[in-house]
């Protein structure tokens, strides 16, 4: 039991710093990626491969994935940025699956299906960490660290910037934020601290393959965030955890058909999410924003007659 | 001869895609919902027609029940879905997470009901005719081509001749336009989900009786959906049905250089460069934010 | 740069004011449509324009232009002598033109501080190695928030502001910016006699601490009390650019102004 409740431990603690990360473009930015497990498994990787070539040091380990999926996500950002919203959603989809095909087909760095095994535990200060008991504080104190990290982002200038662009661009345009620049960062952010869940991923189960960073590992975080709370301190932690409570619990209902757990869980999440979009989007955490955002709309925008409009509207 | 046959394959693949893709544009134009369900609604109507044919009641009914299916769920999750969240904030996103769980929860169900493993409905029509050395065509082809012309003609006919097809243009740029000509917008939203989930309804038969079906299908679908409408530029139903064939000819052809597992990879690098190159797609009219 | 203006102004008073904004032959077709067609007028150091014209003449279209959020069709803006025109908009804001919006796009989520700190932060980078120091910032935060009456507010979320204190965040947003020239759309709309009154004193402050003022305006009593110009536009077009009382008192104006009004 104990094993069990250490393992679930470590998992929401990884699963934590991959919803935090997203929630820090999804919530702040206004960025919607479905390629955040992309990030996760080039971490995945690229720490698992220095592991074993290099130094299992997690000071080694740790800046490399992070350097490695910062610029890789620059690949995403850079086109994707430029323009509107929704290419950003349907770049990050065809990253996500072309990611895929890559991580199975690069046999000679990924191991293609079957993966890479052997991945040595991770060393902090010449102490070997690989035991359940050891790791999950470990992963505790990284989830720690990256939530302080990314709350003093989101309360610096630079959190400000990004939260003022995604209430009003146009705004903020105008008081002379250089938009797309400030959203690049803001993704190399995300991706690069999202590899260092991946590089926790790789130590503690030895062993990686693609299974892990598929898209339904991208959509998987995404509902945690949602579910959780969108732009909330908490919510992504309490939409990991309860996401992954969800099969344990569902494991219990003797009633349902074991075999299909996982389909389950999948429809429990998928309804949960547009249920709540419907009802509260703010998420379980956040205020419920549909009450805040029913006020009326400024009267002078209001008054003004449709029909002399189109001419200083249409831009 | 290769290259011959996979520009027939392609043209087959990419007439499918083309009107599952004018089915989106043609949601997103008209009501400006990213309708990421849309390959829900591929699946489920593919899956009603595997139901109907391995339960004995015949191509015919199959493909009207496929059919109402389609349009049925169109217009749930337009009624029940998006209407009651564009009535409080109606941000892109919000939409866009509803549509995308409930996907999911389709999906799933699917798996559930049917397995999730591939399934397909053996008929003689999917088996090859040789054309010419080393051309093989099934008559599946030659249907879905001739599907395609068909729903294109009709669609565009009715886009272009109807007082209906017209207002369904014009909804989205200005809709105290549409109240004004006494029509209402929410019935015509239902109208554009109606018509955009039907068109899913050929390419959703024609796969189950060629390559088959599994309840995933529905991402690739709409991957391809939004690449075409991206493609071919947000706004433009003409130019997501040239960037449906486009994109069905080059995932094809690609096979000439490379493995089958690298065709999705040709679409998003296809949907990259039109990004980087001409944001505005082949044919748009919007360009930057 | 703003002082040395006001100084320069009242050294000299005699001759015509710095030329801060030359637009020439201004252009901006929709399709078919001239939005604004062949405008030309120059915005000198510490003269107050106001925009008047009736609904869809093309003024809000003229300030998207001059902040570039469009792009012009045709014609030439020129910033100090410089050409602007093709500039992002974040550019042409960091050379000192700052701009309020008709629906205000405040940053809703955002306390009416934060809102205000924002604007004074480039933000690309999470700590500011230049510029000036955390606590200058929160200080002149400070006094912006109490000239605005809105120093009780602090802490509350813009979107959960009243409408009047959400036009002086509005307001606020601008003041604390740092800019040379304001581009204002219909600041005063909706404002009660009270506000409206706080309003004009702090415009008027402002414009003797050497700000460069360009209104849209539709209320006549604002026209007259505070323009030292006025530019009439009509269908994209500028019908007559001068002094308040001439434009005002000339009847066929009125009748377009007053005829889309009925």
């Amino acid at each position: 039991m104990q094993a069990y409740l250490l393992n679930l431990g470590v998992l929401i603690s990884i699963y934590s710093i991959l919803a935090i990360t997203l929630n820090f473009i999804m919530g702040y930015a206004g960025i919607f990626s479905l390629a955040h497990a992309v990030f996760f498994g080039v971490g995945a990787y690229t720490g698992a491969l220095v592991a074993m070539s290099l130094s299992a040091s997690i000071f080694v380990t740790v800046p490399i994935a992070m350097v490695v999926a910062g610029v890789l996500s620059l690949a995403l950002a850079l086109p994707a940025l430029r323009v509107r919203g929704e290419y950003f959603v349907a770049a990050s989809l065809g990253l996500q699956v072309l990611a895929v095909t890559v991580f199975s087909e690069w046999k000679s760095v990924t191991g293609g299906i079957g993966g890479l095994i052997g991945i040595p535990p991770v060393d902090l200060v010449g102490y070997q960490i690989y035991r359940p008991a050891a790791f999950f504080p470990l992963s505790l104190a990284v989830l720690v660290l990256v939530l302080v990290a990314t709350r003093l982002l989101v309360h610096s200038s630079f959190g400000r910037s990004l939260t003022a662009i995604r209430d009003s661009e146009s705004a903020a345009e105008s008081f002379g934020k250089n938009v797309p620049l400030i959203k690049t960062i803001s993704v190399v952010i995300s991706a690069a601290l999202a590899a260092i869940a991946g590089v926790l991923y790789a130590h503690y189960l030895a062993f990686i393959n693609v299974e892990s960073f598929t898209l339904d590992t991208s959509v998987l975080v995404m509902a945690m965030v949602i579910i959780g709370g969108t732009g909330t301190a908490a919510g992504p932690v309490v939409g990991a955890a309860l996401l992954l409570l969800l099969p344990g619990l569902l494991s219990y209902m003797s009633f349902l058909p074991q075999t299909q757990i996982g389909a389950i869980q999948q429809i429990i999440y998928g309804l949960g999410m547009a249920v709540l979009m419907i009802f509260r989007p703010g998420g379980l955490v956040g205020r419920s924003k549909a009450k805040a955002r029913t006020r009326p709309k400024d009267p002078d925008t209001e008054a003004q007659a449709p029909a002399s409009r189109p001419a200083e509207a249409a831009r | 001869m290769l290259w011959l046959q996979l520009t027939f394959t392609g043209l087959q693949v990419g007439a499918l895609y083309a009107l599952t893709a004018a089915g989106f544009s043609l949601i997103f134009g008209a009501t400006r919902v990213f309708h990421f369900a849309h390959g829900a609604a591929f699946v489920l109507a593919a899956y009603v027609f595997y139901w109907a044919e391995t339960s004995g009641l015949g191509m015919v009914a199959g493909i009207v029940l496929a059919a109402l299916a389609a349009m049925a769920f169109g217009v749930a999750m337009d009624r029940l879905v998006y209407a009651p969240i564009q009535r409080h904030e109606g941000s892109f996103f919000t939409v866009f997470v509803a549509s995308f769980g409930i996907g999911i929860a389709v999906q799933n169900v699917l798996g559930m009901v049917f397995g999730r493993s591939f399934v397909t409905i053996s008929t003689g029509l999917s088996r090859s005719v040789k054309l010419m050395d080393g051309v093989y065509v099934s008559p599946l082809a030659w249907i879905a081509v001739a599907c395609a012309g068909l729903f294109f003609v009709a669609l565009l006919l009715f886009l272009n001749r109807t007082h209906v097809g017209m207002a369904l243009r014009a909804l989205a740029d200005s809709p105290e336009l549409i109240r004004a000509y006494g029509l209402d917008p929410r019935r015509l939203s239902s109208i554009a989900f109606a018509l955009g989930s039907l068109l899913v309804v050929p390419s959703a038969v024609i796969t189950a009786l060629g390559s088959g079906l599994n309840p995933t299908l529905g991402h690739h679908v709409m991957l391809i959906s939004l690449a075409a409408t991206i493609v071919g530029g947000i706004g433009s139903i003409g130019g997501a049905l040239v960037a449906g064939f486009i994109l069905g000819l080059a995932e094809n052809l690609a096979l000439v250089v490379f493995e089958s597992q690298w065709t999705e990879a040709v679409t998003f690098a296809i949907l990259f460069l039109v990004i980087l190159l001409r944001p505005a797609g082949l044919f748009g009219r919007h360009a930057t934010r | 740069m703003t002082a040395s203006a006001a100084t320069n102004a009242a050294a000299r008073p005699v001759e015509a004011p710095e030329v801060l904004l030359e637009i020439r032959n201004l252009e901006k077709h929709f399709g078919g449509v001239h939005a604004v067609s062949n405008v030309s007028m120059d915005l000198r150091a510490g003269i107050v324009t106001t925009l008047v014209g009736p609904n869809g003449a093309g003024k809000t279209t003229l300030f998207n232009l001059i902040t570039g959020h469009l792009v012009r069709s045709g014609g030439s803006l020129r910033w100090l002598g410089r050409d602007i025109a093709g500039m992002k908009p974040y550019r042409i804001a960091r050379l000192g033109i700052a701009r309020t919006f008709q629906d205000l796009r405040l940053f809703n989520d955002m306390t009416v501080e934060e809102n205000i700190l924002t604007v004074m932060e480039p933000g690309a980078l999470p700590f500011s190695l230049s510029g000036p120091s955390a606590r200058e910032k929160r200080a002149k935060v400070e006094h912006v928030m109490e000239r605005t009456d809105l120093i009780d507010k602090a802490h509350v979320r813009a979107i959960d502001l009243a409408y009047a204190e959400r036009k002086f965040l509005s307001l606020a947003r601008i003041m604390a910016a740092d800019a040379r020239l304001w581009l204002l759309d219909e600041p005063a709309s909706g404002l009660d006699p009270n506000s409206y009154e706080t309003f004009l004193r702090l415009l008027r402050e402002e414009v003797a601490a050497g700000v460069t003022v360009c209104i849209i305006e539709h209320n006549l009593d604002i026209v007259v009390g505070i323009s030292d110009r006025i530019a009439f536009l009509d269908r994209g077009r500028l019908l007559a650019d001068g002094e308040p009382k001439s434009v005002l008192e000339n009847p066929e104006l009125t009748a377009i102004y007053f005829g889309d009004r009925a």
